[in-house]
Order: structure tokens, then C-alpha cells, then sequence
């Protein structure tokens, strides 16, 4: 019989190995046109990051030219890359690297 | 222009705007509306307002446009003659005063975000190197268009998502 605690470890263990099939993601791209806070509000009100996180991927499509700002199936990636869209952000879908 | 916050503390934004102002606001959302409806598929500021969905994946880009750029433009159009709408107005007539709620706070946001991108493929923002262009009267004015909507959204933003909050 198996502890409550080792059947929890072997769930995260399960969890780590299914990754795999969250295997897509939607990825912002640097625009010379948007303002940042415009970027930032974006990231807080659709995707209902905390400021500090939102900041963090605004800078980081700043610099970096892009950041991934969702994970998961393919289909909530599409919505996601249509509300970008919607907003004026440019935004693809693509597969995770592994 | 004067950008507020509304009274009592609703959400929202409350805009001020001199006559010439919302003229040539609403002017410029007429265009952009008239480019949603208008424009060709060789449009490059269309590729800025749809760009594609799958950098490699041409099948796939095709599709995701197939089923999303018709909610796409209705979106965009319907935000633009929001706008339009709420700046309409003749000279002569005195301050245009706007009321948004959140939502239509968004409308507006949205709105100078595909003007802004329509007008930097019209002057070349993306490209500060590319060749002094032929018209440049024109494009002054198209240049003096996309500062101004970007102040009149960073004020916009001020008060809807002030820092600190």
C-alpha cells in the first residue's frame, strides 16, 4: 500500500513526463510600433498576469526581439495568436522547443 | 487633448479633445475603417494588422487566417467607426467631450494600435533607413498623425493602468 505522499510524487513524476503533450506555444514578437505600457496592459488584462510578470515579458520581447508568453494545446494557442491579433500584437503559434 | 478619469471613479477614460482634434480623429478612423474594407491582399499594412499566425507553416497559416480573419476585421472595423462616431463633429462646434467605459476604452486602444501600425507601413517607422521618400508633405502629416495617436493612447494608458496600482 502505497503512502498518500508517494502516490503525490508519483502524480508530479506523471505530470513532468505528459509535458510532451502541452507541446505549443504562443510567442510575442518585437514591434517598433507598440508602446510598452500598451504591451504590458495587454499581457495584464487578457492574459491576467501580475504587473511584474507582464513588465518582465514586455522587456523581454523588447530586448530579445520575442517571449513566449503561453504554454499549452494547440488549439487555446490559436485563440490565444487570434486575441494578439485582435489587439494589433504580433503573434504566432509554434511548437515548444524541447 | 485632455485625458481623465471619469467622475466618481468609475472605470474608464474621459477624453477632451479641441475641434480640429476629433476632425481629425474621426478623418483618421474613417480611413483606417475604408482600409479594412478596401484594402487588397498586396496591402502590406494589412500584413501588419493580420500577420501571419505560423512563421514556417504556410498550410497551416492559410487556415488559422481562414477562420479568424473575418472576426479579425469586424473587430478592427467596428473599433474604428466607434471612433469615428464618437468624434464626429464641424467646426465651429467647441470641445468634443467623450465618455468610455472600460470596453469602449479598449475599442479606442485597439483602434490607435492598427492606425499607428497602418500609418508606420505608410512613412516607413519600421525601416529609419529606408530612402527619403517622394511626398514628403504627405508623409509629415502621416509621420505627425502617428506621434500624435501614440500620445493620445500613452495618456490613454495612464489613466486606465496607472503605475503603482
Amino acid at each position: 500500500m502505497t503512502s498518500t505522499i508517494e502516490q503525490l510524487d508519483a502524480d508530479l513524476v506523471t505530470d513532468e513526463a505528459v509535458r510532451p503533450d502541452l507541446p505549443w506555444q504562443t510567442i510575442v514578437w518585437d514591434d517598433p510600433v507598440n508602446l510598452m505600457t500598451y504591451v504590458t496592459y495587454v499581457f495584464r488584462s487578457y492574459f491576467g498576469y501580475p504587473r511584474e510578470e507582464a513588465e518582465r515579458l514586455m522587456l523581454q520581447v523588447h530586448h530579445e526581439g520575442r517571449a513566449v508568453v503561453a504554454s499549452g494545446n494547440r488549439e487555446a494557442m490559436e485563440r490565444h495568436v487570434h486575441a494578439m491579433h485582435g489587439y494589433g500584437l504580433q503573434a504566432t503559434v509554434s511548437r515548444a522547443e524541447s | 487633448m485632455i485625458v481623465a478619469g471619469r467622475e466618481g471613479g468609475a472605470d474608464g477614460v474621459r477624453i477632451v479633445l479641441e475641434t480640429e482634434e476629433a476632425m481629425l480623429l474621426s478623418e483618421l478612423a474613417d480611413q483606417v475603417d475604408s482600409v479594412l474594407l478596401l484594402g487588397g491582399e498586396d496591402d502590406p499594412a494589412l500584413g501588419r494588422l493580420f500577420p501571419s499566425a505560423y512563421q514556417d507553416d504556410e498550410a497551416s497559416a492559410r487556415e488559422f487566417a481562414r477562420y479568424t480573419r473575418e472576426s479579425l476585421v469586424d473587430g478592427k472595423r467596428q473599433a474604428a467607426q466607434a471612433v469615428r462616431d464618437a468624434t464626429a463633429t464641424e467646426r465651429g462646434e467647441g470641445l468634443v467631450e467623450i465618455e468610455l467605459d472600460q470596453a469602449q476604452a479598449w475599442g479606442w486602444l485597439t483602434f490607435l494600435t492598427d492606425l499607428r501600425l497602418i500609418l508606420a507601413e505608410r512613412v516607413g517607422v519600421a525601416d529609419p533607413d529606408e530612402a527619403e521618400p517622394a511626398d514628403e508633405e504627405r508623409d509629415d502629416y502621416l509621420r505627425a498623425a502617428y506621434e500624435w495617436a501614440g500620445i493620445v493612447q500613452g495618456s490613454m494608458l495612464e489613466v486606465l493602468d496607472p503605475i503603482g496600482r
